[in-house]
């Protein structure tokens, strides 16, 4: 399998003056494949957002090396093609859009990488369609919901053709529903277009069909492995102050009292496991 | 609310101004204005208002949006008017009291520069009101263009009004909620003199500016992202074209112009 991103023992501090120090991330090393949908589970201040920004060169590590597709964000005249591969939605999509007709914001992204005009349209087209917003493409994005918005902001990546899609916390200002929407987007993507994802959230549910998972807490990576094992660190979930899932919580409450029951991720697999008793 | 602030005064429709080229109309405007301040005669003065009835008929706009923009600048016409009939010195009095002469001459003055500011305002409307702001913006980038060779940096000009009229709603929404947070902790907007009143805005102002820096922030993080800059050969989905409709209409604009300029030769008032 390729390998797009390569963290190698990544350390970032945040410099407010000459002595002061935060923590941003401390020794961090990790692989993730093409293809492969990661989730990255923390709370707030835990380092997530850092590790997001060092993803896209915004911030040049301190230590270690951050490779993305072979190249080093260290390349600074490479940063550009860093950034048009690696795409990034961020938290409040009304802060995301430039331009006040929609197709217009889609646009945006693919004309700074000068693409030309034919297939731009193709593009913004494609984009739109892939996110389900098409019959919007004339509109304004003032009226819509937080969900469709932030479908836009995707939508708005997606048309630069990035191989990797960072979400950093796109999910927490929506709604259930708003969310739903989003994730559904972000995860045909990943099973249709085979696009390699990067969900960063502080809902674990978000993780439950995740290829990997990793848990950051004071800027280290706690925990990591597939949904199950990391759901399965309880203590890791704890101290990163994280909240499993209701189902999950359940399954491991019976387990300590005795029940045979595996653990489980979601409502269905409760159920199942519940009635196997 | 987003949609009108969006769309400034827009009148959508599609009616052949509706669909000319936005740099056409910017350009017939400056003429139309110039073509304005070359009138000097009644004769003239009921030229430029045909011609401006024949505009609002094809434009297909209703007389009152038109008249809107009127009512917004009917206070200074009406100071500007009065003041010309006040201090205007030439010609024969017809009243005189005081240290003011009002003479016929100075009436006539003070009529045709109300008639003129009047066509101009009611002219440039229907530019903005068959045109949205977006396009005016694309219209004004390219006609600056040419200011590339002096290195003006006509696109990020161009991105920071398209950036600006983006935020218009999304700041009115936001002043919005202030208001509702301070009224919902007792801050009272409509009492008190003027000064009170000013005072009372602050609370306001203060978490606007706040917020709208917070905004900015993260703009220019997702500008970033979206590789701003990234090539000097930015390339555009929109693109302006010139048409028939655009060569009519520059056709109809200068046989105006002609008009008027045959006019200051007729004898009249």
């Amino acid at each position: 399998m390729k390998k797009v991103i390569e963290l190698r023992n990544v350390s970032y501090d945040y410099k407010s003056s000459a002595d002061e120090r935060t923590t941003g991330v401390k020794n961090i090393s990790l692989t993730v494949n093409k293809g492969e949908f990661v989730v990255l589970l923390g709370h707030n201040g835990s380092g997530k957002s850092t590790l997001a920004k060092l993803l896209n060169a915004f911030l040049i590590p301190d230590q270690g090396d951050v490779i993305i597709n072979g190249i080093n964000t260290k390349e600074e005249k490479r940063v550009f093609e860093i950034r048009s591969k690696v795409g990034m939605v961020f938290q409040n999509p009304d802060n995301q859009m430039v331009a006040s007709i929609i197709e217009d914001d889609i646009a945006f992204g693919a004309e700074n990488l000068g693409v030309e005009r034919q297939e731009l349209i193709r593009r913004v087209d494609w984009a739109l369609q892939v996110v389900n917003m098409h019959a919007h493409k004339k509109r304004t994005p003032f009226k819509l919901s937080g969900g469709q918005k932030q479908r836009i902001a995707i939508a708005a990546i997606l048309a630069m053709l990035p191989e990797i899609l960072i979400l950093d916390e796109s999910t927490a200002m929506l709604d259930p529903k708003g969310r739903e929407e989003v994730l559904d987007v972000v995860r045909k993507l990943n099973s249709e277009q085979g696009m390699t994802v990067i969900l960063i959230t502080h809902y674990m549910e978000e993780a439950v069909d995740a290829d990997k998972v990793f848990i950051m807490n004071e800027g280290e990576i706690v925990a990591s492995g597939s949904p199950r094992e990391v759901f399965d660190n309880e203590k890791a979930v704890y101290e990163a102050k994280l909240e499993l899932p209701v189902a999950c919580k359940i399954s491991h409450m019976l387990k300590k009292d005795g029940f045979d029951i595996p653990s489980c991720l979601t409502v269905d697999e409760l159920v199942e496991g519940i009635c196997r008793l | 609310m987003g949609r009108d602030i969006t769309f400034g005064q827009y009148y959508p429709g599609d009616s052949f101004i509706h669909r000319m080229d936005p740099r056409a109309k910017i350009l017939l405007s400056i003429l139309y204005i110039v073509t304005v301040f070359l009138c000097v005669s009644f004769y003239s003065y009921l030229a430029v208002f045909l011609f401006l009835a024949i505009l609002i008929l094809v434009a297909r706009v209703p007389l009152r949006s038109v008249l809107k923009s009127v009512k917004a600048i009917l206070f200074l016409v009406m100071l500007t008017a009065a003041i010309n009939i006040l201090f205007y010195r030439e010609g024969s009095p017809l009243l005189q009291f005081w240290v003011i002469r009002i003479t016929d001459e100075g009436l006539i003055f003070s009529a045709k520069m109300a008639l003129r500011l009047l066509f101009l305002v009611i002219g440039t409307t229907l530019v903005t009101l068959t045109t949205t702001p977006m396009n005016l913006t694309d219209g004004m980038e390219s006609l600056m263009s040419p200011l590339k060779v002096v290195k003006f940096p006509v696109h990020d000009v161009a991105i920071i009004m398209s950036i600006a009229l983006r935020f218009i709603p999304s700041l009115m929404e936001e002043i919005d909620k202030i208001i509702m947070a301070q009224k919902a902790r007792g801050a009272a907007f409509d009492s008190g003199g003027l000064i009170a009143r000013a005072k009372a805005l602050l609370p306001i102002l203060i978490p606007l500016f706040v917020s709208a820096f917070r905004r900015a922030d993260e703009l220019a993080l997702a500008l970033d992202a979206r590789c701003y800059n990234a090539t000097p050969n930015r390339t555009k989905m929109k693109e302006l074209k010139f048409g028939y409709r655009d060569l009519v209409a520059s056709v109809a604009c200068l046989l105006f112009m002609g008009v008027i300029i045959l006019l200051r030769f007729y004898p009249g008032v």
